[in-house]
């Protein structure tokens, strides 16, 4: 295939394969960053999970709603209990974490082997998402989450930003730690949740964690680290849909492998700098 | 005048766990409250009934402005309870003391700007503005997170450990600005610390606190050597040397 071919190819047959992953990296990228900073990049892996899990549930007589709602649904609703289990001390937040993981996991694949109700392969595309077979309406849900989500977060940039980095003084002063943590566990898991439903959790995950760190190593601005994050999140899926198409490497972790070369540009950068 | 801070028969603890039980004691305007006691006595549970952020079991902590209205309490809470993954410089670090002031979705001000300028000009620290806040020293760092209790623009600064894990040369420079601090800006302010020496040369009122002996009063009164020596499970003295106190193991001395 010719370079212009598959650029023609990507526009004119796959066209929400390219808006979709744009839209997808750059929510996951800008998300990220919060969420990295945080220390809960589990979080991130842990939400893809749940959101699988979702879907699968609606394989289910009792919960047969639409893929995408059960997936909204499964998640919020661990957002809210994780929430809570997270900020208290009884508990290390890892092993919150791990427990759901495995636990959504195991449901899952229990699940699976007793409602066969369509063909496995369909079912991993739904599970797992496929970013070839994007559609309109997804890619519009997805935009609308990611909408609310970012001008959440502009709004509200300082109380996030304040509780990230001292949430005992920010209680102190008088903001409610937990509604806050709670606001921002919901903000992220519902784009999280119809991102995975959407371009797969390999995708999803990847963009939460590769392009914050490597900003955070580029650049020493907090700024500049949403900017450059979100820089990676948008040159990265062009680049990597490109590369599948032209070696026929599945998309997902292609474009994936696009941004884990802009984090090791960026860490051998940070090395030289620090030399 | 009527204290701005009161407790009256107040037990804190957590859950149905009790931490601290009947405590009854006053702080008044313009004082320098000193709050000591070994790791894991109940000192930070103290602090946050005094910061609001813990409810009282049982009795009642009231807390009321001298001019009226809520008491506005500025916090320097201890270093490593900060999160500093994400490179904020100082001045954005000093910004965050408006941050409830400015209010929601509003953006900072040229008050704020103001205010934060002159925090960073009392502090000390208005060269580091630029600097990145995790890469400073422990005793920067500490005059950056006072700088951000005084932009609140407080009646009452509150410190909890404030010279914790720093060298000699450091202390005296925090103890000194937060001395500045009480003296010039006229501010109450409240400490915690377990270093006794810190506490012995700089309050006018302290409380010792321990799960089963809590004692309040002025320092002459408060930090003897009977009373650290019960708190302590070991013989200490309080001797006077070039003019400071100084806390010392019993040893050959007799407890007093």
């Amino acid at each position: 295939m010719q370079p212009g071919d598959i650029v023609t190819t990507i526009l004119h047959d796959f066209p929400y394969a390219l808006y979709g992953s744009l839209l997808v990296a750059t929510a996951c990228s800008f998300l990220g960053v919060y969420i990295v900073a945080r220390r809960v990049v589990f979080f991130g892996a842990v939400l893809t999970e749940v959101s699988v899990l979702g879907v699968t549930l609606t394989f289910l007589p009792f919960f047969a709603l639409p893929h995408t709602v059960g997936s909204l649904v499964v998640t919020l609703v661990s957002v809210v209990i994780l929430s809570q289990l997270l900020t208290g001390k009884k508990m290390p937040r890892d092993a919150v974490l791990g427990f759901v993981f495995v636990s959504s996991v195991a449901l899952r694949i229990l699940i699976m082997q007793k409602a066969q109700r369509v063909e496995s392969a369909e079912v991993e595309n739904l599970l797992r998402g496929d970013i070839l077979f994007v559609t309109p309406d997804l890619f519009w849900i997805m935009a609308v989450c990611f909408g609310v989500a970012l001008t959440a977060h502009l709004l509200f940039s300082k109380e996030f930003s304040l509780i990230a980095f001292d949430a005992e003084t920010a209680r102190a002063t008088g903001y409610n730690a937990g509604a806050w943590d709670l606001t921002f566990y919901l903000l992220a898991g519902a784009p999280i949740a119809v991102a995975t439903h959407m371009v797969g959790d390999l995708f999803v995950f990847g963009f939460l964690v590769v392009p914050p760190v490597a900003a955070m190593l580029l650049v020493r601005r907090v700024p500049l680290i949403f900017l450059v994050s979100v820089g990676i999140g948008i040159l990265s899926p062009p680049i990597g849909l490109y590369f599948a198409f032209l070696f026929d490497f599945p998309a997902s972790p292609a474009i994936v492998g696009v941004s884990c070369i802009f984090a090791a540009i960026a860490f051998l950068y940070s090395v030289v700098r620090k030399h | 005048m009527p204290p701005i801070i009161s407790f009256r028969n107040v037990t804190l603890g957590y859950g149905r766990k009790q931490v601290l039980s009947n405590l009854t004691f006053d702080v008044d305007k313009d004082d320098y409250f000193g709050i000591v006691g070994p790791n894991g006595a109940g000192k930070t549970t103290l602090l946050r009934a005094i910061l609001g952020t813990l409810a009282p079991m049982s009795g009642s902590v009231h807390t009321e402005s001298s001019h009226g209205g809520p008491l506005h309490l500025g916090y320097v809470p201890q270093r490593d309870s900060i999160d500093d993954i994400l490179p904020y410089t100082v001045a954005e670090v000093v910004m965050m003391g408006r941050y409830k002031r400015i209010g929601l979705i509003r953006r900072p001000g040229k008050n704020d700007r103001e205010a934060v300028v002159r925090a960073l000009d009392y502090t000390g620290i208005a060269s580091l503005k630029s600097q990145i806040f995790k890469d400073l020293s422990g005793g920067q760092k500490q005059r950056v997170l006072i700088a951000r209790a005084l932009a609140t623009e407080p009646e009452v600064l509150v410190l909890d450990e404030p010279t914790n894990g720093m060298d000699l040369p450091s202390r005296i420079t925090i103890l000194d600005l937060i001395r500045r601090v009480h003296e010039e800006g006229a501010l109450t302010v409240i400490m915690v610390s377990h270093l006794l020496d810190d506490v012995a040369n700089h309050v006018r009122n302290i409380a010792i606190v321990e799960k089963n002996f809590f004692q309040v009063g002025s320092i002459e009164e408060v930090l003897t050597g009977a009373n650290l020596t019960k708190l302590y499970g070991m013989s200490v003295v309080v001797e006077e040397v070039l003019g400071r106190k100084t806390i010392l193991p019993g040893g050959m001395h007799a407890a007093r």
